[in-house]
């Protein structure tokens, strides 16, 4: 009769080890965005911040926000060496719009880079609480491609660094300039 | 704070422990005392004992269906199920017991919907702690199973999550797929309790904690509800409720020896 308390005993302290699993953990690793990490033309090895960068997709009126604590205009311009742009987890393919020195008084410096992005897509179990991710895989032929602008491209070079996009601590795209 | 919380429960759990156990030691000696006391004064008693028609336990097997399973497919459209259960005495305390078991279960959560489908069974014994009087049959049982069962699952619809829904919400993927041949074995702890109607129909209840030992999960999914153990958590563990009717059919008896009080 003890060993049978005892048993149920244990069974207890297993129950008093357990936490609620119906809510989606933020830092569980979900669906990944597209990490692009910005360097010197000159100096390849050196990473290189940009100005006043603003990132629109097509078919959208707002930038991506970057800095979530700004207001107005600036939550959409970030100074970084890095930025982090999320795919379309529904098409194999998104358009953004890369705008340097944006808002800025001298319309000269202003210079606009649109990129489609080519990708394939697979959905992957998380949890229960979490559903399913979308992961991504740029394309092998054509990871990226440069779409008809006004100005010449402030892109220098762009280098597929990891085209299996599925976790966000690390660089997929290389861009100098 | 969580942390301090679960420290805290697991201390009053296993203070508990020597509740249990003083309390033990206590009610032995009470009981000596008493024992002391009775014997000096009926001597007579026990000899009218001796002399009446010996008491006899009947033994035999036991059949009933689970009603709370039988019944929730009538109030709940995502369940279905049935569960027959069984137990058959092999001494005075201790009962053979099995459940067989069928479910149909749509589990909905947030982002998923899911159907688990498949049979079971589970088997064991239980230990029956009460103290009858004169020819009550009454159990207050705590008992092991062993469990086992056979599924299959379908992946109804899904969510794909995406924490930076910039190009607005995804919409509900309904796309069917079904994970077969799966299976999953478990041991309980059940604490149950039965009680005779009338003649031999016997009402009873019963509780069990779960503890999954063995899990074949599909790829690329998971099991989220099991046949016979329910919902599955990011543990190992699970818990269980029935409610069940039974008949007892007798097959013999066996006379009641009475244990004679040592000096």
């Amino acid at each position: 009769m003890k060993k049978i308390i005892a048993f149920v005993l244990l069974f207890a302290f297993g129950f008093s080890g357990c936490e609620k699993d119906d809510i989606c953990d933020a830092n569980t690793p979900t669906t990944p965005r597209l990490v692009i990490s910005f360097y010197d033309i000159n100096i390849p090895s050196l990473k290189k911040k940009v100005t006043r960068l603003k990132v629109i997709g097509e078919g959208q009126t707002e930038g991506i926000v970057f800095n979530k604590t700004a207001i107005d205009e600036t939550k959409y311009l970030t100074s970084g060496d890095s930025i982090s742009i999320p795919l379309k987890p529904d098409v194999d393919t998104v358009t953004y719009s890369f705008i340097l020195n944006s808002g800025s008084t001298n319309a000269a410096l202003i210079n606009t880079d649109v990129i489609k992005f080519n990708y394939t897509r697979q959905n992957a179990y998380v949890s229960r609480a979490c559903g399913f991710k979308t992961i991504f895989k740029l394309d092998t032929q054509a990871p990226f491609e440069r779409q008809p602008d006004t100005d010449s491209p402030w892109m220098q070079v762009i280098e597929v660094k990891n085209a299996n996009i599925e976790r966000e601590n690390e660089t997929h795209l290389k861009v100098y300039f | 704070m969580k942390h301090i919380l679960k420290y805290i429960f697991s201390i009053c759990l296993l203070f508990s422990v020597f509740l249990a156990q003083a309390q033990d030691t206590t009610v032995t000696k009470e009981i000596i005392q008493e024992k002391t006391k009775s014997e000096t004064k009926k001597p007579i008693v026990k000899e009218v004992l001796k002399d009446s028609i010996p008491k006899t336990d009947r033994y035999g097997l036991r059949v009933g269906v689970d009603l709370y399973k039988l019944t929730r497919g009538f109030y709940d459209k995502d369940y279905k199920g049935i569960e027959v259960v069984g137990d058959f005495r092999l001494t005075k305390k201790y009962y053979l017991a099995a459940e067989l078991g069928f479910e149909d279960k749509t589990t909905e959560d947030t982002r998923l919907n899911s159907t688990a489908t498949g049979t079971y069974i589970k088997a064991g014994f239980d230990y029956n702690t009460y103290e009858n009087w004169l020819d009550m049959e009454n159990l207050i049982t705590v008992g092991l199973r062993g469990g086992f069962s056979t599924f299959s699952q379908d992946l109804n619809s899904y969510k794909i999550y995406n924490p930076n829904p910039y190009f607005g919400e995804l919409p509900v993927i309904t796309e069917g797929q079904k994970y077969s041949g799966l299976s999953a074995g478990w041991l309980e702890v059940t604490a149950g309790l039965k009680a005779k109607v009338f003649n031999n129909v016997f009402v009873g209840f019963g509780v069990q904690l779960k503890l999954l030992v063995m899990n074949t999960k599909p790829s690329g999914f998971d099991n989220l509800y099991i046949p016979g153990f329910n919902r599955t958590y990011d543990g190992s563990f699970g818990i269980g409720f029935n409610y069940t009717v039974s008949y007892f059919i007798p097959l013999y008896k066996k006379k009641v020896i009475i244990p004679e009080i040592k000096k």
